[in-house]
């Protein structure tokens, strides 16, 4: 009874995971809609696939202090990215005055290109005194938001210097009207918004309203990021951009990649018999459940640093495995049983597993909190791993090494154990059966009361017999 | 307790431990001596990439003539160009390409080569530059035409020149059927002729020629295709991993680091965290004399190399730390000095340690030898850092823990007993 059911567990886990291998690498048609593989949906990096690239050329006059403004706008130039979401941008100084910006594969790279192009000019204005409260300059960040209030806005936040004089003139000139004028690059200045000054506002935040849609205030907000950068950029030249590591690169790399995972296979299957087998499948599980999450998880891109998060979190699960069976040897050798050994072998090993996880999930932590673009990417990889590693091998490994086990439990071969000097001739195991036994009693005891349950006659007692 | 497997039996690590010690000093001092030796005579003691120091770019624009099946020769001739440039006595300049890639698509299609400055910026601006535009725009802007030749009746050759271009112009066909009887000097020539499409241009000789004559009659049937791109001069660029990516990533590590420590002192001891820490600085240190030694260029590839140790390295020794922790604490363990303890629970999961590491270089191994270029820089370190990783978790930190411990303990009055420690041996 315990044999057949660990029998039928291993049969729908080997179908469930050939089924996730099938969805991992193969894509195909049903019906009308195309079924895209996971590999195949994972999105890539500059590195790997390519994406595109834009160069822009200063258009000023000045060329007073240029390198260190030139300096100042890319540092700026890539916070303005990264806030958009493309952390893995790169941005190089070509020349004196030009930039380089390459970002990896966008929907629609030329509309934020372009934006960044067309800088915009902003200034606050008194319409009483004609005076002039902010411009760009006292501006740090410019958020698109929506307000239940307002509708779409630009929300501004401001530099010290430019919230005291905000402040200053909006409690100076309570109920008089101030003016907002935008003026794009290559246009003429416009009125965008004309408000009442209801109160003094503190803090350094202040509000665009009056925006028509988000797409409207989002643009109006990266025009006044770009604005406020120390050199005017002119778009020269954007394209798309293959990858900098050579097309072969990720070709070759998934090839190493299935070959060297087969050898792990083949070694642990010939190092630790049956144990490498629930090895291998666990390793395999996780293979397609990173596949599958690399896929689905927002904002995930992989890069070589990824990549290299990926081999470590994969050498971190074979690892768990082999300290779990490594345990599970030692105890063996040691007198006890084969079942007793598997099961105080994932005991005795959890906590070292754990503490070791643990450890290096704070290093991922960290890396994803402090580090930047390839960095970041290399924790998110990271941390997805582990916590996949802990799942396939405390998890996935356990209940199929009790699996195996059920099946059989009198032949250390299967398992590669063997006695330590002193406990040749114990024989644990015969005394396991016992324990088998017993235990398939209050197995059988439970599915009786299932039964009892759903009112089905059926003679339990034979069904305990079978194990013997 | 008796374990007779030789995997098991007690190697006293702990008390070689000023071999151990030893090797890694060794090799930090060869080090420096590389590096001296490196700096004195190539002038930079460590190969930092272009990543780190910035470079130069050339933008090379083909237009239509660039297609995915003549991308790999266009990029193999534009890198034996800047491999091969040397000055007026014939000495290598040292130029090496960093990165070729490609950008945009159809007539806008062009070649963006990154290499490294192999002088000053004069030097650069103007020799190198001109030099390699005038090079390339000399080799790659041409249309070199495929040749099939065959002998046919009466002892004479044909050689059937295909272009991938229409000679439809009367002047280039002329041009070339000259330049072809150039080459043919000698050889009785009885038709030169175009195909309709003016694509294929067909040379009937009345006496065979040789394999060499067909090479030369290639050379002259080439037609100089000066403009049809561009060669843009040489312009410098800026490193792309800036120091501020390089401090936010320090700092990244560090704070990973005393958290680390933090974790480990409040699992197990302060002891355990610092031999651990300490084993992690062994690791990277140990990838950097790699890389300084073998002259290896660090690019940002390097550092996410690092942070993977970084997590490797802590996972290695954890788990050897467990099992001193479990050991300690053990009955049979009470009494029993800390070097024995450490060198038991070394010996005990000694295996695992070295499957462990076998399985993951059977990965990384892979990536090493099947990985282009790049991903090699990239995967070597690692692997470095994967056996000195092994080795520190073996052979230092246990001995540090364990040396630290005893001294504690000697410092106390109530010191351990010899003969017991010996006894729990048997």
């Amino acid at each position: 009874m315990k044999k057949k059911s660990s029998i039928v567990k291993l049969s729908i886990i080997g179908v469930v995971l050939i089924i996730g291998i099938v969805l991992s690498f193969c894509s195909f048609d049903i019906g009308l809609t195309t079924y895209k593989s996971f590999a195949s949906s994972i999105s890539l990096g500059l590195d790997l696939k390519g994406g595109v690239y834009a160069v822009y050329e200063a258009v000023d006059d000045n060329t007073e202090n240029l390198d260190e403004r030139m300096e100042g706008t890319r540092t700026m130039l890539l916070n303005l990215l990264v806030q958009k979401g493309y952390t893995e941008a790169t941005i190089v100084k070509e020349g004196t005055t030009r930039l380089r910006v390459e970002v990896p594969d966008v929907d629609n790279p030329s509309e934020i290109f372009d934006i960044i192009g067309k800088p915009a000019s902003i200034r606050f204005v008194l319409d009483s005194s004609n005076e002039q409260v902010i411009t760009g300059e006292h501006i740090i960040s410019a958020e698109a938001g929506y307000t239940t209030q307002d509708g779409y806005v630009v929300q501004l936040s401001l530099n010290s210097e430019g919230a005291d004089k905000f402040y200053e003139a909006t409690s100076n000139h309570v109920n008089e009207y101030m003016s907002i004028y935008v003026q794009v690059q290559g246009e003429e200045e416009q009125r965008i918004s004309q408000a009442t000054i209801s109160t003094a506002i503190a803090g350094g935040r202040a509000v665009i309203n009056g925006m028509g849609s988000y797409e409207a205030a989002k643009n109006l907000a990266d025009q006044i990021m770009s604005g406020t950068f120390e050199v005017r950029l002119a778009l020269m030249d954007s394209s798309t951009v293959s990858a900098t590591l050579g097309e072969q690169a990720l070709f070759y790399g998934l090839l190493a990649g299935i070959i060297g995972l087969a050898l792990v296979i083949i070694f642990l299957c010939v190092f630790y018999r049956l144990l490498g087998v629930t090895a291998s499948i666990s390793l395999m599980i996780y293979g397609v459940l990173m596949l599958f999450f690399l896929a689905v998880l927002p904002g995930v891109q992989l890069t070589l640093p990824g990549i290299a998060g990926i081999i470590l979190s994969l050498g971190m699960a074979v690892d768990a495995n082999v300290v779990i069976y490594e345990r599970m040897k030692f105890e063996y050798k040691n007198g006890k049983s084969i079942m007793a050994s598997s099961y105080a072998g994932f005991r005795r090993a959890t906590m070292a597993i754990i503490d070791s996880n643990v450890t290096t999930i704070i290093a991922g932590i960290m890396l994803f909190i402090f580090g930047t673009g390839s960095i970041r990417g290399f924790a998110i990889t990271l941390l997805l791993g582990i916590v996949l590693s802990l799942f396939t091998s405390m998890l996935v490994s356990r209940f199929l090494v009790r699996c195996f086990v059920n099946i059989n439990s009198t032949n250390p071969k299967l398992y590669g154990f063997k006695r330590g000097k002193g406990f040749e001739n114990v024989d644990a195991d015969k005394t396991d059966v016992a324990v088998q036994r017993k235990m398939d009693e209050e197995e059988a005891l439970k599915e009786e009361k299932k039964r009892a349950k759903k009112n089905k006659d059926k003679n339990a007692g034979g069904l305990a017999n079978e194990n013997i | 307790m008796k374990i007779s497997n030789l995997l098991e039996k007690d190697f006293h690590l702990v008390e070689k431990k000023k071999i151990f010690f030893l090797i890694p000093v060794a090799i930090v001092v060869v080090t420096a001596i590389f590096m001296l030796v490196y700096g004195l005579v190539l002038g930079s003691p460590v190969n930092l990439g272009i990543d780190f120091t910035g470079g130069y770019s050339i933008d090379i624009t083909l237009g239509t003539k660039l297609t995915d099946d003549n991308r790999a020769v266009y990029e193999r001739q534009i890198n034996e160009i800047f491999e091969d440039l040397s000055d007026e006595n014939g000495e290598s300049y040292g130029l090496k390409v960093s990165s070729i890639q490609l950008q945009g698509e159809a007539e806008s299609a062009s070649l963006h080569v990154l290499y490294n400055a192999a002088g000053d910026e004069r030097l650069m601006d103007e020799v190198i530059n001109p030099a390699l535009q005038q090079k390339i725009q000399a080799a790659i802007f041409k249309i070199v035409p495929s040749v099939a030749h065959e002998s046919v009746s009466g002892g004479g050759s044909k050689i059937v020149l295909s272009y991938n271009f229409s000679l439809a112009v009367d002047s280039t066909f002329t041009d070339v059927q000259k330049a072809i009887r150039g080459a043919l000097d000698g050889t009785a020539v009885d038709s030169i002729e175009r195909s309709e499409d003016a694509r294929t241009v067909t040379v009937v000789t009345s006496s065979p020629v040789t394999d060499e004559i067909v090479s030369k009659v290639v050379e002259a049937a080439t037609i100089d295709d000066r403009f049809s791109g561009l060669v843009s001069p040489g312009n410098t660029t800026s490193a792309s991993f800036s120091a501020e990516l390089l401090w936010s990533a320090l700092a990244a590590i560090l704070a990973s680091v005393v958290l680390m420590l933090v974790y480990i002192a409040f699992r197990f001891e302060l002891t355990s965290g610092l031999s651990a820490i300490i084993a992690l600085f062994h690791d990277i240190l140990i990838m950097f004399c790699f890389m300084v030694i073998f002259h290896i260029e660090i690019n940002s590839t390097f550092i996410a190399a690092l942070i993977t140790i970084l997590g490797y390295s802590i996972n290695n020794t954890i788990i050897i730390f467990d099992r001193v922790r479990e050991n300690n604490k053990s009955m049979y363990a009470s009494g029993s000095s800390a070097t024995f303890i450490a060198n038991k629970s070394v010996s005990e999961t000694l295996m695992r340690s070295i499957n462990t590491a076998l399985t993951t270089l059977l990965t990384i191994g892979m990536v090493a030898i099947l990985g282009v270029r790049d991903i090699k820089i990239f995967a070597l370190p690692i692997i470095i850092g994967l056996l000195a990783g092994t080795y520190s978790s073996i052979c230092i930190s246990p001995a540090i823990w364990a040396s630290w411990k005893d001294r504690k303990k000697k410092d106390k009055p109530s010191e351990p007993k010899k003969e017991l420690k010996k006894a729990a041996t048997v």
